[in-house]
C-alpha cells in the first residue's frame, strides 16, 4: 500500500478493482464505512456481483483479463476531458519528459520486439537527454514526443464503446463510474483504488496495476490522504515476507538477488545503482551499496570484510528464472532431489495442480510444515494414484500458530507491529524460526565436518542463543542493523554494538549491520519501536506515529512531498499529509518522503525520491512488456483482440506446448476466495465452525447458463478445461450475468479455490483447471482467466 | 461492575444491516463464546451463502442471506437474526416456571436448571427465537442471552465485539439517538424505521436498513406488548397450566440431578488428571 488501512476513511472515491474487501479484508469495512459516511462513494468493479458489490454505490460489471481496456478507457476519459490535476502532472510525473524518436507503438507491439525470444530490447522506449545528461522537457505538453502527447495517442483507441466491448461492461454504468473516479483530479478531491490477486493473477498482472498508477498519477491522487493505490494483501504478513525476500529475484530490502554476470561485489553494485545526472534527483537507490553491504555483514558477521569482498562470493547467483510455475516446471521434469514446504500447499494452490502433484512423485524427500495434514503433505493419497508406484520419504513437522509464538507481522499498510505469544505451541509444534535454527546449526556441524564449500554455511553468523527456541528479540535487533565499531557517520559518533537510528546512517565499508535496510528504524535505542501501542494522533488524521512502526522510517503515506504544491502547500487544506513550516523550516504532519525544502526552494529534491528521475512514471521503460500498458487477451479467451491483431502479451510466459480450445471450452472461468475459507484450506477446512458455514466445494453460473445446461441450485456438476477435470455443487444466482462482448454472449463460471482431497471438508480443487501461463514481469500464473466448460452431473456420471 | 448500573439503563445492539457485509464472524464469534457445536450442512441451506438455515438449540445467531434482482439491479442482503431481547417480552411472560427473565442491563436471560421444557416460550415469540433441543433425550430451551456473562464482566456481546463494520452496543436511547441521526444524515440511504424500537413495545435490539424490512423477511409485530396478547389466553387455562407445570418440573427436577451428579463427576475426573499431570510436570 502506498497509504495505509486507517487512511481509507479520507477517499472521497473507493474503487474496489481486482479485489472484493468485504470478502477478503472485512475489517477494512470499518474504514470504507467511515469514508461513506463522510460522502464517499464506493464503486465495486467485479465480475460477479459480491459482498463488497453489494455495499457499493456504483457496480460495474468487467470481464476478468480485460482491467487494462477498462482502465484504458479511464485514462482516456481523463485526457479528452483535460480532468488531469495539472500542477501535480507537470511537475511531479514524468509527462512532460521527451521519449526517444525510436519509440513507437505499432499493431500490439511497441518498439524493439524480438519474436525470436519473444522480449523486448527497450533502447527505443529511452529518454530524449542533453549534452549533460538532462533530460529534456516540454512544461506545455505540447511535443509530439512528450509522454503526455504520446500517451493521449496511445488511449485515444480506448473510447468507451470500444471498453464496453472489451469488457462486456455496461456502456451507461462505466460512463457514470467513469465520470465519478474521474471527478477527483481536482487538487481538493481523492480517490483511492483496492487491489488484490483479481488484478495481479494474468498474463498482464504487472500492467494491470500500472494501469491504475497512471491514473492515479493523472487525477494527482498519489501521496494524498485517501488517495494511493492499495494493495491488499492476501495473508496477515505477505508484506512482511515480500519485504524479507520471499520472492526469487529479491533480497530482503528489494535489494535485486545477483545474476551469473555480477561476478564480484563491484560487477554487481555497479549494474544495480541507478545513477542520475539531475542534481534535483535523491536517486534513493542511489544508496544500494550501503544497503548491500550491511546485509552482507548481517549473513556472514566478522568474516565479511573489505579484503573478501564482504564474502560477496558466497551469494548464489541466479542463472536463470526461477518463479513459482518454472520451479514447478522443473519439479515435474525431475529437477529436484528434496522438497521442504512451510506453510504452502502447492496441489492445491499453485496453477494446473495435477501436473505439480506428479512432480511430488518424483521426489526423494519432502518435508511439510504446517499446522494441518495437508493436501501436499499426503499428496501419495490423492485420487488416482498408486501410493505402491511412490517412493517420496515424507515428514510432516507440526508448526506453531501465530498466536503460539512471538514476532514481527507486516500487513499491508507496511505497519510491522509485534506480536506476542499467546499460548505455548500445542503438542510437539515449534515456531517456523525454531525449526530453521535447528536446520542451520545441523548444517553448521555437517558442513564443518565435510563440507564441498562449506565457507557459506560455516561462516554463516548465525548466533541466536542456545534455547530451543532462537531469541527473536535478537534477530529483530540484526534487522534493524548495529554498528560493528565505534564510528562517526554524518557528525554523529556511535559506539560499536549500538542499534543504528535509521538507514541513512548504513555505511559501506563494513560499520554497520543491518538485515534489512527498509527495517532501519524499527529497533533503535530506544527499544523495539514494533512494539510501541501509543493511540495520539496530533494531527486527527489516524497517522497514530506512536503505534508500531512502519517502514520506511514511518512514514505513513508514501510519496507525500507529491502531496503539497511548490511552496509546500497541501493541495486538500482539509486533510493534508503534510506542510511546510515557511517559520521552522520544517515539514509537519507525516515523517516527510525526505526533508529537502519544497520544489520552489534551492536544494529541494523531486518527490519520487525512489526512482533514478524523481518523477511519476507515467511511462515506464523499465518493464519487461512495455512502457504503456496495452489491452492483450488473456492467454486464454473467448474473443479475438479486438484493439490489436496481436492476441496475448507477446511477453507472456507461456510454455511452447500450450494449448487452447474456446470451441470445446467456451466459458471463462475464475477463481476466487470467499471470508469462510482461507487460501488452500488447511486452516479452515479443518474448523468444523468455518465448514459449517461452506461445507462444499462450490461453482457460480448465472440463470442463463444454468437453464441451458440443466443446471439447478445444489446440483452436482463437472466442470473441465485443457488441463483437467472437477467437480462441484451449483449455486445458480442472478448475482452472475452473461457478458456480451463484441457482439458474442460470453458465460462466466466462478470458483472458489479453497478445496481439496484431505481434511475435514473434501473437494475438488479449482487449480486443476487453471494454467500454468505467467505474467511477463512477475511470472504469477494467470488464475484469473481461463476457458472451461461445465456439464450436469459429478465425475462419475 | 456490570454496564447497566453505570449507564441507569439496559444496553441495546444497533444492528446497522447497510453496514453489514455478511462476513460473519459474529455467528462464529457467537459459537466460540458460548462453546456450541458446529451444525452438519449439506451446500447452502437458503440464498447465497445461507448456512445453517436457521436459528437452533446450537446456532443462536444467524445471517440470513436474500438475493434478488430489483429494478434492474441485484440486491445482495444480509439480515442477522437473534434474539430481539424485548423489553417486555413474551417469553418471560408466559413461562410457567419464571425461568426466563429481562435484566436491567438489557438481555433476557434463563435459567436452564428450572427450565422444564414445556415450549410455551416458543409459541409465545413472535421471532420465533428460542430453540429446543431436540437432539437430547430431554429436551430444554436454548437461546442467545446476549453474552450476560460478558456483560457482567463488562465486555460487550461476544458478537458485537467480533463484528468490524456493522453493530454497536450501549444504551439504549444512545443507540436510537446513533440510529436516528444516520437516517437524518442519509435519508435516502436508510428505510425510514428503526426496528425494534417500537416492536413488540421496544426491543434491546434495534436495525437500520436500505431495503424494506419485508423484503429481507422481517417478522411483522404489532407495537404492543406481547403479553398483553399472551397474558389473557394462557390465564384462562389454569387446570392445564398447572398440570403441565408441576409435571414437567419433576422430570426436570430428576434428569436435572443426573446431569448435575454426572457433571460433578467429570469434574472430578478431570481434578485427578490436572494433579497428576502436575505431579509429572513437577518431578522432570
Amino acid at each position: 500500500m502506498t497509504n495505509h488501512w486507517i487512511d481509507i476513511q479520507h477517499s472521497d472515491v473507493i474503487m474496489c478493482i481486482g479485489s472484493n474487501p468485504a470478502e477478503n479484508h472485512p475489517v477494512s469495512f470499518k474504514y470504507i464505512d467511515k469514508a461513506k459516511d463522510n460522502g464517499g462513494k464506493l464503486i465495486s468493479v467485479d465480475p460477479r456481483f459480491t459482498r463488497t458489490s453489494a455495499k457499493a454505490d456504483m457496480y460495474a460489471q468487467l470481464r476478468p483479463g480485460t482491467d487494462i481496456a477498462f482502465l484504458g478507457g479511464m485514462i482516456n476519459y481523463v485526457l479528452n476531458n483535460d480532468l488531469i490535476h495539472k500542477e501535480y502532472v507537470v511537475n511531479y510525473t514524468n509527462a512532460a519528459f521527451l521519449i526517444s524518436d525510436d519509440f513507437e507503438f505499432n499493431e500490439g507491439l511497441f518498439s524493439g520486439f524480438d519474436k525470436g525470444s519473444s522480449s523486448y530490447s527497450k533502447e527505443s522506449w529511452a529518454y530524449q537527454k542533453d549534452e549533460n545528461g538532462m533530460i529534456l522537457r516540454d512544461d506545455n505538453l505540447k511535443d509530439p514526443r512528450c509522454v503526455y502527447q504520446l500517451m493521449k495517442k496511445h488511449y485515444s483507441r480506448y473510447t468507451p464503446e470500444k471498453v464496453c466491448d472489451i469488457t462486456g461492461t455496461d456502456l451507461n454504468n462505466y460512463l457514470q463510474l467513469v465520470k465519478t473516479f474521474c471527478s477527483t483530479g481536482r487538487p481538493d478531491k481523492s480517490a483511492t483504488i483496492m487491489y488484490a490477486m483479481g488484478t495481479t493473477q494474468h498474463t498482464v498482472g504487472t500492467q494491470n496495476v500500472r494501469s491504475y498508477a497512471m491514473l492515479q498519477l493523472l487525477l494527482g491522487n498519489v501521496g494524498i490522504a485517501g488517495g494511493g493505490i492499495n494493495a491488499l494483501r492476501g495473508e496477515s504478513n505477505v508484506q512482511g515476507s515480500t519485504d524479507y525476500a520471499i520472492l526469487y529475484h529479491i533480497l530482503p530490502g528489494y535489494l535485486k538477488v545477483p545474476t551469473h554476470t555480477n561476478t564480484d561485489l563491484q560487477a554487481y553494485l555497479k549494474k544495480w545503482t541507478p545513477t542520475t545526472d539531475d542534481p534535483q534527483s535523491a536517486n534513493w537507490w542511489g544508496n544500494t551499496p550501503k544497503y548491500m553491504v550491511s546485509l552482507l555483514k548481517a549473513y556472514w558477521g566478522e568474516a565479511a570484510t573489505a579484503e573478501n569482498d564482504f564474502c560477496y562470493d558466497y551469494l548464489p547467483k541466479r542463472s536463470g528464472n526461477y518463479s513459482y510455475i518454472k520451479l514447478m516446471e522443473r519439479l515435474q521434469l525431475g529437477g529436484f532431489e528434496g522438497l521442504i514446504n512451510m506453510g504452502t500447499n502447492p496441489i492445491v494452490g499453485g496453477p494446473d495442480v495435477q501436473q505439480i502433484a506428479k512432480g511430488l512423485d518424483k521426489l526423494k524427500w519432502m518435508v511439510s510444515v504446517d499446522l494441518w495434514e495437508t493436501e501436499t503433505s499426503v499428496f501419495w493419497r490423492r485420487p488416482g494414484a498408486d501410493p505402491k508406484t511412490i517412493d517420496t520419504e515424507v515428514f510432516l513437522l507440526p508448526a506453531a500458530s501465530s498466536i503460539e509464538k512471538e514476532g514481527s507481522i507486516s500487513n499491508s499498510g507496511r505497519w510491522a507491529q509485534w506480536r506476542y505469544q499467546a499460548i505455548k505451541p500445542v503438542g510437539d509444534a515449534k515456531s517456523d524460526a525454531a525449526m530453521l535454527d535447528m536446520w542451520v546449526k545441523e548444517l553448521k556441524k555437517l558442513y564443518a565436518e565435510d563440507g564441498v564449500f562449506p565457507g557459506p554455511i560455516t561462516d554463516l553468523a548465525w548466533d541466536y542463543g542456545h534455547e530451543e527456541e532462537p531469541d527473536i528479540d535478537k534477530v529483530a535487533r540484526e534487522c534493524n542493523g548495529f554498528f560493528t565499531r565505534d564510528t562517526e557517520v554524518k557528525g554523529k559518533r556511535f559506539k560499536k554494538g549500538e542499534q543504528v537510528p535509521s538507514f541513512a546512517y548504513l555505511k559501506d565499508d563494513g560499520s554497520t549491520v543491518s538485515g534489512n535496510w527498509l527495517y532501519c528504524g524499527s529497533y533503535t535505542e530506544k527499544g523495539n519501536m514494533m512494539k510501541r501501542r501509543g493511540l495520539e494522533d496530533p494531527g486527527g488524521m489516524g497517522a497514530y506515529h506512536n503505534w508500531s512502526w512502519c517502514w520506511p522510517v514511518n512514514r505513513r503515506i508514501l510519496y507525500n512531498r507529491a502531496s503539497v504544491d511548490l511552496d509546500g502547500k497541501s493541495f486538500n487544506q482539509q486533510k493534508p499529509v503534510i506542510s511546510w513550516n515557511r517559520a521552522t523550516r520544517k515539514w509537519e504532519g507525516d515523517v516527510p518522503d525526505g526533508g529537502w525544502p519544497p520544489m520552489n526552494e534551492p536544494g529541494t529534491k523531486s518527490p519520487f525520491i525512489m526512482i533514478p528521475e524523481g518523477y511519476g512514471r507515467l511511462f515506464a521503460a523499465g518493464l519487461a512488456d512495455g512502457p504503456f500498458p496495452e489491452h492483450y487477451e488473456p492467454v486464454e479467451s473467448p474473443v479475438d483482440n479486438c484493439m490489436t491483431a496481436q492476441q496475448c502479451n507477446p511477453a507472456a510466459m507461456i510454455p511452447a506446448d500450450f494449448f487452447s480450445d474456446s470451441d470445446k471450452y467456451p466459458y471463462v472461468g475464475s477463481t476466487y476466495r470467499v471470508t469462510e475459507h482461507w487460501q488452500a484450506g488447511a486452516m479452515t477446512r479443518n474448523l468444523p465452525w468455518l465448514v459449517e458455514l461452506v461445507p462444499d466445494m462450490f461453482v457460480e453460473i448465472g440463470t442463463t447458463l444454468a437453464k441451458a445446461k440443466g443446471l439447478k441450485n445444489g446440483d452436482m456438476a463437472t466442470i473441465t478445461s485443457a488441463r483437467g477435470a472437477i467437480e462441484a455443487r451449483v449455486l445458480v444466482t442472478p448475482r452472475i450475468k452473461p457478458l456480451v462482448v463484441s457482439g458474442k454472449t460470453v458465460e462466466q463460471v466462478g470458483m472458489i479455490w479453497h478445496f481439496g482431497f484431505n481434511g475435514l471438508a473434501k473437494g475438488s480443487s479449482a487449480n486443476v483447471l487453471t494454467a500454468a501461463v505467467g505474467d511477463a514481469n512477475t511470472g504469477i500464473p494467470e488464475s484469473k482467466a481461463f476457458l472451461c466448460d461445465i456439464r450436469k452431473g459429478g465425475m462419475k456420471s | 461492575m456490570s454496564r447497566a448500573t453505570i449507564s441507569g439503563e439496559p444496553d441495546a445492539f444497533l444492528i446497522d444491516l447497510t453496514k453489514c457485509t455478511g462476513c460473519r464472524g459474529c455467528m462464529v464469534a457467537c459459537k466460540q463464546w458460548n462453546q456450541l457445536p458446529a451444525e452438519e450442512t449439506d451446500f447452502f441451506s437458503g440464498e447465497g451463502y445461507q448456512n445453517p438455515k436457521e436459528m437452533s438449540e446450537n446456532t443462536y445467531t444467524v445471517i440470513k442471506f436474500r438475493e434478488f434482482e430489483k429494478n434492474g439491479h441485484s440486491i445482495f442482503s444480509f439480515y442477522k437474526e437473534m434474539c430481539m431481547h424485548c423489553d417486555d417480552p413474551a417469553c418471560v411472560s408466559v413461562c410457567p416456571v419464571n425461568a426466563f427473565h429481562k435484566t436491567p442491563e438489557g438481555p433476557v436471560i434463563y435459567d436452564a436448571k428450572v427450565c422444564i421444557g414445556c415450549r410455551f416460550c416458543m409459541i409465545g415469540c413472535p421471532f420465533d427465537v428460542p430453540k429446543y433441543e431436540w437432539s437430547k433425550k430431554l429436551p430444554l430451551v436454548r437461546k442467545c442471552d446476549g453474552c450476560y456473562s460478558r456483560i457482567k464482566a463488562d465486555l460487550k456481546p461476544a458478537c458485537v465485539t467480533a463484528c468490524p463494520s456493522a453493530m454497536e452496543y450501549g444504551p439504549r436511547s444512545q443507540m436510537v439517538q446513533i440510529a436516528e441521526e444516520r437516517l437524518k444524515r442519509h435519508p435516502d440511504h436508510y428505510i425510514n424505521t428503526i426496528y425494534g424500537k417500537d416492536e413488540a413495545g421496544g426491543t434491546s435490539v434495534l436495525y437500520l436498513s436500505s431495503e424494506p424490512y419485508e423484503e429481507l423477511r422481517f417478522p411483522s409485530v404489532p407495537e404492543r406488548p406481547l403479553p398483553s396478547y399472551t397474558w389473557p389466553a394462557l390465564r384462562l387455562v389454569p387446570g392445564i397450566f398447572a398440570t403441565v407445570v408441576t409435571g414437567l418440573t419433576a422430570l426436570t427436577l430428576f434428569n436435572h440431578r443426573k446431569e448435575r451428579l454426572e457433571r460433578e463427576r467429570n469434574k472430578e475426573k478431570e481434578a485427578e488428571q490436572q494433579r497428576t499431570v502436575q505431579a509429572e510436570e513437577d518431578k522432570s
